[in-house]
């Protein structure tokens, strides 16, 4: 179908409700950076050494997760970063060749084959995510993010990262029960440590990886309230202009090429009528 | 009879720049609207028609700059003739709708080289280019350093230009070639020469300019 409808939204509320995620807790990550090493294995990225903790890799083709080190009162804390896979995520919406689509268990997943390299999705993800290298002259580039370990986790396995963490910070399971345990795990903290956050639960209608944070969530370099850029709107409403427009003018062609060709240039169109006497009036 | 039959209204060179340039376009159109539909963006898979509206680029660029660079007369007076606009162009645009549904010749105001229609074109063209070419500059080579939000709206000024550039371009098509007063638009730029009768109908401003120079009426 030319005009594809946007998934429906009562199907993605179900896959958000009864999905898979993960729960990332930052009170129990020991930056031991395994979840980095677990994802590069696993997923056949190269080079698995442990990276420098100062000099952390930043998310990449090659990078498909990575810690982002945060200093509190002179403490590191390193918060997991990867993609949040958005119940209403921008990427998929902009991707103009359908390779970022949503899986049926909720996440974002991509079909490598489909993808033109445009970089839509890089440059509209709300969180920055997705990544690729793109030839400066060609322009041939290929889209690379956390793919959710979909051939595990529709196999029924944790992701490799979630598998990996020999603390519990990364928990994998149905969503809707991580989001009960990340508020009771947060209401927790929150008798000692009033800045302590909830993230993902609402973002973007619902991230399929949440936060439980001992801090405000920008501290962690987690937007407040992300929003679709409005660039992503104003594309949509360009195409339907657009399609609108066409047609009017296709239809109106036809309709003057056929009044044109019936009139045959007589003077009978009411116009010329009143041109003709006008001249006259003229004359005299 | 000493009055030729036909008058040229376009050189050679203009006419080639014409249909490199649509040709380039076309290329262009096709390569680039496939992205906004979902049903069919699946043919830009693997990134070959971005490769090849790169190269399309080339040539939709390239051709205006070389042929300004050949005769920058001929393109001064091209941007000028475009960027003028007066009374005369209102009165041809208030009795355009008439006309093109059949009404009577006569009642056009006469014409210059191009008439106020062709002129809007010419606008759209010229406006509608340096849009394409800064906002794709950007997307192109600024891409990885460029602001998140600079690449997001150049991809909206590149559709919005895309979009006036396309609709102008389907009315220049029908009023081009298929519009039944038009008899003679098309093969002027194909051979670069319309009937005297043609000129003098259409053109009516620009035939006396032309004819005047041989010491005629």
């Amino acid at each position: 179908m030319l005009l594809q409808p946007p998934a429906s939204a009562l199907a993605r509320e179900s896959q958000t409700q009864e999905g898979v995620a993960m729960l990332v807790d930052v009170t129990k990550c020991i930056s031991c950076w395994w979840c980095y090493a677990a994802c590069k294995n696993y997923n056949r990225l190269p080079e698995t050494i442990k990276p420098d903790p100062e000099q952390p890799p930043p998310l990449s083709p090659e990078v498909w997760t990575t810690l982002k080190p945060v200093k509190i009162a002179d403490e590191w804390h390193s918060r997991k970063q990867a993609c949040n896979h958005c119940t209403n995520a921008v990427c998929v919406k902009v991707c103009p060749t359908g390779a970022l689509s949503y899986n049926d268990l909720g996440f974002v997943q991509y079909d490598k084959d489909k993808c033109s390299g445009c970089g839509y999705c890089a440059e509209f993800c709300p969180f920055g995510v997705p990544q690729m290298e793109s030839n400066k002259v060609s322009g041939v580039a290929v889209m690379d993010k956390c793919t959710f370990c979909i051939d595990r986790v529709t196999g029924g396995e944790q992701p490799a990262c979630a598998a990996a963490c020999p603390t519990g910070a990364i928990k994998f399971g149905k969503r809707s029960e991580l989001v009960k345990e990340g508020q009771e795990r947060v209401a927790a903290l929150q008798n000692s440590n009033a800045n302590a956050a909830f993230y993902g639960d609402k973002e973007m209608g619902g991230l399929h990886v949440m936060y439980v944070l001992d801090d405000a969530p920008e501290v962690y370099g987690l937007p407040v309230d992300p929003e679709e850029p409005p660039a992503a709107l104003v594309r949509d409403v360009l195409r339907w202009v657009g399609i609108g427009a066409a047609a009017a003018i296709i239809v109106g062609f036809g309709l003057n090429y056929i009044v044109f060709r019936e009139a045959k240039m007589v003077n009978e169109l009411p116009g010329a009528e009143y041109i003709r006497k006008r001249e006259e009036n003229n004359k005299k | 009879m000493t009055q030729p039959r036909v008058v040229e209204r376009f050189k050679k060179r203009t006419i080639w720049f014409h249909w490199i340039h649509t040709v380039a376009f076309l290329v262009l159109v096709v390569t680039g609207a496939i992205l906004f539909f979902p049903g069919i963006g699946g043919a830009a898979a693997g990134g070959v028609t971005r490769s090849i509206h790169r190269i399309a680029v080339v040539f939709f660029v390239g051709a205006p700059v070389i042929y300004s660079v050949l005769n920058p007369r001929m393109a001064l007076h091209f941007v000028k003739e475009t960027l003028t606009w007066g009374i005369e162009d209102i009165d041809y645009i208030e009795a355009a709708p008439l006309y093109y549904f059949g009404g009577p010749e006569e009642n056009m105001p006469p014409q210059g080289h191009v008439n106020s229609g062709q002129k809007m074109w010419q606008f759209v063209v010229l406006a509608t280019g340096v849009l394409f070419f800064l906002s794709g500059l950007i997307m192109w080579f600024f891409k990885d350093t460029a602001p998140a939000g600079l690449f997001q709206w150049s991809v909206i000024v590149h559709d919005v230009a895309f979009l006036l550039a396309f609709l102008m371009l389907l009315v220049h098509i029908y009023t081009g070639t298929i519009h039944p007063r038009m008899t003679e638009s098309l093969r002027s730029m194909w051979d670069g020469k319309v009937s005297v009768k043609y000129a003098k109908n259409h053109y009516g401003k620009w035939y006396e300019e032309i004819s005047k120079g041989e010491g005629e009426e």
